[in-house]
């Protein structure tokens, strides 16, 4: 009887091991980049689809373990896997240099061509970047279509936009926002199914992979992955899968045939016979790169200056008069401006910038910058107004007594005396909110504006590390906040009223 | 000097929600008198000095006053001006006089009131007597024949008091007619002209200072005295 009840209990365990934690594997992507990557069944959104999908399922079959997904943001891909959030990754991630040092890549499984796309219209007239001169180009952030246009600013002078997902540059381009949008072959494709009146020239501007990321340290599974993606190379099942997501074309056979026959550790294919501009992303030491990205660090806090200058001011402005109105106007005035101050505060500033970007583009096509500063401008207004209401009633009653016997009209009154007063009381929250909106600024990145932070993660992504943008970052937005905080108790301290 | 009236006010009334503040009111000002108002708390002397300012608004009741200056028991200065700039700025920005004249002018005012030398501080920085006579000379700037003070004495050490008493008889003699709240029967008996007593918003007695607080004919100018005397102890 006993001996049973031990043969039960070991062969239950034996029974629970397989589905122990160590038999899951993690792996990590982000399903809002959508099909055919990784992307919510639309059937059944609880479940995952897309070539990326199955690749993994087919990694952690042949490894004996069961796929278990994590949602990353995209640009955040390579930090995660450092930090071990996941054990691989595979997201349509590209091979870029930078990332192979920081991290163990897998050999490439799949090619992609970087091609332009226009507006039908156009297709005569844009035919390369050259022709582009002095025109918006889109893509996504942090990619190396991206890097692509950075060089293509300096060398042909367009003017690169950069977007956070890969919907918007397509429909800004059916808008007129922009004249062209460079990406992936399959991300185009995917745009044209999606958008008429597009374009896409055939011709590659650079050529590119996916590739599958692990932690720096595992290299063991990295070389586990390499080789599963060789089998699956040679027996056909990558071929199978994208055929089912319709992205299988002739140059895959051409790279696998490559990469079967090369010595098991992976060299650097990343840009295998690249038409295009890519080998300047070739990387040296990191002094370097961190030095040809100053200028464009520069140039993006100047950015966030003259954005939070701009909209402070529109801020500032818009404020007095809702002040003003709420408390000299009559009852209409006063409910409405109440109204506005409540909406504004009440709802999030990042839906606001949406709102006046997207929301509002087919009615009025407002310029990036132009959204940017009306949104954190009208946002802020709410603000800085009940700032300013609350300033002018702590002036005492008796004072404007006093200028009402003395003979002084109601706007002499506000303008000689209510608002002086008013203005020094309201000076530090002012301060306050300022560098509140310098910070807030960074969310206008989500408007293709390249702003500091924004510019920020860019750089982290290129060169794989965030300690050396992260601390310049934070310099330069101290830099900017610190001389005014400074400024600020100048002007109160001399202000002060002191008391006898 | 002639007299002439530089206010006439008659059957002054004022509510606020069911509570009555004035009862039907009469009070008059000459110019050269210096007319104290006197009476316990609530009993609506300050309120008639609003009334007759122009601050307040009357249920009932005529008041026909020349232009008024006002000074407050609190001085209410404007905090972000100092002291001068506090005299000049109505005469400049109201009546169009010349930033010269007028700093010429209120200088001339701050002396004589005997704080010249304090010209160029800030509200804050002043004395709650200097401040009162701060407040007295911004009222003064604008050359009102009427000028009405509430509770002038209320910020000052007895010292003070009698310099302030002999500032005001001055204002008065120089062709002003000047009214005054106060609770201070001794500094109403050695500079008032003449005093009116208010009890539940009612004028109850009238008449030459001496007499009246020697001799109180209404039980509420008694209590009010009994009051003040208790409090001086």
């Amino acid at each position: 009887m006993r001996t049973r009840l031990y043969l039960l209990v070991l062969l239950a365990l034996a029974a629970a091991a397989p589905l122990g934690a160590q038999q899951i594997l993690r792996w990590g992507g982000d399903a809002e980049g959508g099909a055919p990557f990784v992307e919510a069944d639309p059937r059944d959104p609880s479940k995952l689809v897309g070539f990326d999908v199955e690749i993994a399922e087919l990694i952690a079959s042949k490894l004996g373990r069961t796929p278990q997904f994590l949602q990353v943001q995209f640009t955040s891909l390579d930090q995660s896997a450092k930090r071990g959030d996941f054990e691989i990754g595979l997201s349509g991630i590209e091979d870029i240099p930078a990332r192979r040092q920081s991290l163990a890549a897998s050999i490439p499984y799949y090619e992609f061509r970087e091609v332009l796309t226009v507006r039908d219209g156009d297709r005569g007239r844009y035919r390369s970047l050259a022709d582009l001169k002095g025109r918006r180009v889109a893509t996504l952030g942090g990619t190396m279509a991206y890097d692509l246009l950075l060089d293509a600013e300096r060398t042909h002078g367009i003017t690169a936009v950069s977007y956070d997902d890969d919907v918007h540059p397509y429909s800004d381009l059916v808008l007129g926002r922009v004249d062209g949008v460079v990406l992936d072959n399959v991300l185009a494709d995917r745009a044209m199914r999606r958008n008429t009146g597009l374009f896409t020239h055939p011709g590659a501007l650079a050529v590119g992979h996916y590739i599958v990321i692990t932690a720096p340290e595992n290299t063991a599974l990295r070389d586990q992955v390499d080789r599963i993606l060789r089998e699956a190379m040679k027996d056909g099942t990558l071929e199978a899968i994208f055929k089912k997501w319709n992205v299988w074309n002739e140059d895959q056979p051409e790279l696998y045939a490559r990469l079967v026959n090369a010595p098991s550790t992976p060299g650097t294919p990343g840009t295998l016979g690249t038409p295009g501009t890519l080998g300047t992303l070739g990387t040296p030491g990191t002094g370097e790169k961190v030095r040809s990205y100053l200028p464009s660090l520069f140039r993006a806090a100047l950015i966030t200056l003259v954005l939070s200058f701009a909209a402070m001011a529109l801020a500032v402005a818009l404020g007095v008069l809702i002040a003003t109105g709420r408390v000299y106007g009559d009852r209409f005035s006063r409910s409405l401006l109440t109204i506005y101050v409540e909406v504004m505060r009440g709802t999030p500033v990042l839906l606001q910038l949406f709102v006046i970007y997207y929301g509002l583009a087919s009615m009025i096509r407002l310029p990036a910058f132009i959204a940017a500063l009306l949104g954190l401008g009208l946002n802020y207004a709410a603000y800085e107004s009940e700032i300013y209401r609350s300033a002018l009633e702590a002036v005492p009653r008796g004072q404007l007594d006093a200028a009402r016997i003395l003979g002084f009209t109601r706007m002499q009154t506000l303008r000689l005396v209510r608002a002086p007063q008013a203005f020094r009381l309201a000076l530090a929250p002012m301060t306050n909110d300022f560098v509140a909106l310098l910070k807030d600024s960074s969310l206008v990145s989500m408007l293709t504006v390249v702003e500091l932070t924004k510019q920020t993660q860019i750089f982290a992504t290129n060169i794989g590390s965030w300690v050396i943008p992260g601390l310049l970052c934070a310099l330069l937005y101290l830099a900017m906040s610190l001389p005014l905080g400074y400024l600020a108790r100048r002007l109160e301290e001399r202000w002060r009223m002191p008391t006898v | 000097m002639t007299k002439t009236s530089a206010l006439v006010a008659r059957g002054v009334r004022l509510k606020r929600g069911s509570r009555e503040i004035l009862r039907g009111v009469d009070l008059h000002a000459e110019t050269g008198e210096l007319v104290a108002l006197m009476g316990l708390s609530g009993s609506g002397k300050t309120t008639m000095l609003r009334v007759i300012a122009g601050l307040e608004p009357r249920d009932a009741g005529d008041v026909s006053a020349a232009k008024v200056g006002m000074v407050f028991q609190f001085h209410y200065l404007f905090e972000h001006l100092c002291a001068i700039d506090n005299v000049t700025l109505a005469p400049t920005q109201v009546l169009g006089v010349s930033m010269i004249d007028a700093r010429r002018r209120a200088l001339q005012l701050l002396d004589q009131l005997g704080v010249g030398h304090r010209a160029q501080a800030l509200p804050r920085e002043l004395s709650g007597g200097e401040a009162q006579r701060v407040a007295i000379a911004r009222a003064l700037a604008v050359d009102p024949p009427l000028l009405l003070l509430d509770e002038p004495t209320a910020s000052l050490d007895p010292a003070r008091r009698n310099d302030l008493g002999e500032a005001l008889l001055q204002l008065a003699k120089s062709g002003r007619a000047l009214v005054m709240t106060s609770h201070d029967d001794d500094f109403v008996r050695d500079f008032a002209t003449r005093v009116v007593v208010l009890a539940n918003g009612e004028v109850v007695e009238q008449g030459d200072p001496q007499r009246i607080l020697s001799s109180p004919q209404h039980p509420a100018t008694k209590e009010l005295l009994q009051i003040e005397r208790a409090r001086k102890k």
